[in-house]
């Protein structure tokens, strides 16, 4: 019994420790990752057409993504956003 | 009178007055039903592992699965599929061939994987620590299972509830006790059905008010993110590629899992070109292995094997390790409250479980409770999504030391 508990212990200490450096890994390789695409692969700035100025290019960058996120999680990604209006 | 008596061993009936255990069984079954049917409580898992029950536990079908040492011959060597099916019936064929080998949770993950969005977690890299902190009670429940006399692999295959993960507790309890399957599956997707009861529990008893009111985006203004996303869809190819080939290396026992995951959602990802494969990941092939998965380990709960003083011990510890681990998260956040300037509202710890994005929408209904326009949905699924991977980490590391 007291091995077993030895080895719990033991679990309980490596165990988050892992999971820790694992998630802490995640952040560094996203970040990287970031910053590579960023420097070497930056998506090409599209134009914004002032004559078709829609109520999305009122829209906030932040509540773009909030909302993307949203209608993809409900929809379990299959869902598009079409058009965004404010009533 | 031969006749009749023939007649009476033909039906059930002769089995049940020998054994009437099995009819405790087929009321758990229908309760699962209920559950899954009425209450809605995950349907997609209950439903099908409750009719497993009753298949399984119907007098004489032969529809239960037999232990493992019954189609051992010796030697680590083994009865064939077709032997198993001949001798045993078809639940156990597929049980032997889908479960038993493991390749139904992978399969699931795959599926998981192609329904996933990195987005929000990429856009909240610093959440995702948050999702570590979550797996507190995994490890937890270990120690206090093993204290209460269960062996290091059932006190393993228990505390994997606390993950939130149902393939994942599928997969881990295959390798390290696979004859507490049946109640560990049961435990692990009733626990994450009740997500919506255990998330305002647990934050009603440690989180203050002023403290569920934390506006994530006010923060953001105040301490906005160091570099935006120049190229999010890159990223999102780049990211699962990057990031399997590097846990790989530190955690390969947690590959099975994880890396199934990753390839879902990296062919998800790349888009239009690989549409049909995370279409069929994420919609008939997942489908069908749910309905595999569902009935087989539904099917392993028999009379024997249920009635057991260890399945009343999986239901209690599965609640404490979910608990546990919502507070682990929430309690991490307040330790980061001390010293950061940014403030991170507690919710955002409270869903690091796997519980994807179930947990998030709790916590955001919970927070639009205290402020209607504090909507941490995005932030939520940042540490959500990391409670994926942390739990097939944790996952990992019990089967590497344990299995």
């Amino acid at each position: 019994m007291s091995d077993n508990f030895e080895l719990a212990l033991q679990l309980l200490g490596i165990g988050m420790a892992t999971v820790f450096t694992i998630l802490f890994l995640v952040i560094l390789i996203g970040d990287g990752i970031i910053k590579f695409v960023n420097r070497f692969l930056p998506e090409a700035q599209k134009p914004v057409k002032q004559a078709r100025a829609t109520s999305s290019a009122v829209i906030s960058s932040s509540k773009m993504a909030a909302i993307v996120s949203a209608v993809q999680i409900v929809t379990n990604g299959k869902g598009r956003i079409t058009s965004i209006e404010k009533q | 009178m031969d006749i009749l008596r023939k007649l009476y061993d033909m039906t059930a009936f002769s089995n049940l007055i020998d054994n009437p255990a099995p009819l405790l069984m087929l009321a758990v079954g229908a309760v699962l039903l209920y559950l899954g049917i009425k209450k809605q409580y995950e349907p997609l898992l209950l439903i099908p592992i409750g009719f497993g029950v009753i298949l399984a536990n119907l007098p004489g079908a032969g529809m239960g699965i037999v232990p493992g040492d019954l189609i051992e011959l010796g030697d680590h060597k083994y009865m064939n599929l077709f032997e198993i099916a001949h001798e045993y019936g078809i639940m156990n064929y597929l049980y032997y061939s889908l479960i038993k080998t493991g390749l139904l949770p992978p399969i699931i993950f795959m599926g998981v994987g192609a329904l996933t969005d990195f987005g929000p977690m990429l856009r909240n890299l610093k959440l995702s620590l948050f999702g570590a902190a979550a797996q507190l009670g995994i490890f937890t429940i270990l120690l206090i299972a093993i204290a209460v006399g269960f062996t290091p692999n059932e006190a393993g295959s228990l505390a994997i509830i606390g993950g939130a993960d149902g393939p994942t507790a599928i997969y881990t309890t295959i390798i390290l006790a696979p004859h507490l399957l049946g109640p560990i599956a049961i435990a692990a997707y009733s626990y994450m059905a009740l997500v919506p009861v255990i998330i305002p529990f647990v934050v009603k008893l440690t989180c203050s008010k002023k403290e569920l009111m934390i506006n994530m985006k006010e923060q953001d203004k105040l301490y906005p993110s160091k570099h935006e996303i120049k190229n999010l869809k890159a990223v999102k190819i780049a990211f699962p590629i990057v990031l399997g080939i590097v846990i790989a290396f530190f955690v390969p026992s947690s590959v099975p899992l994880l890396g199934m995951l990753l390839f879902g959602n990296l062919v998800k990802e790349v888009g239009a070109n690989t549409f049909r494969l995370a279409d069929a990941a994420s919609g008939p092939i997942m489908n069908a292995a749910t309905i595999f998965l569902g009935l087989t380990v539904g099917a392993t709960m028999t009379s024997e094997v249920f009635l057991d003083f260890k399945t009343l011990g999986i239901i209690v510890g599965g609640f404490f390790a979910f608990a546990i681990s919502v507070f682990g998260g929430i309690f991490f956040v307040k330790a980061y409250n001390v010293f950061s300037k940014k403030k991170i509202n507690p919710l955002i710890g409270a869903t690091g479980l796997s519980a994807v994005p179930m947990a998030s929408r709790v916590a955001n209904e919970i927070a639009l409770k205290y402020d209607t326009k504090n909507h941490v949905l995005q932030y939520c699924m940042a540490s959500n999504i990391s409670g994926v991977i942390g739990s097939a980490v944790a996952a990992g590391v019990l089967i590497s030391f344990l299995g």
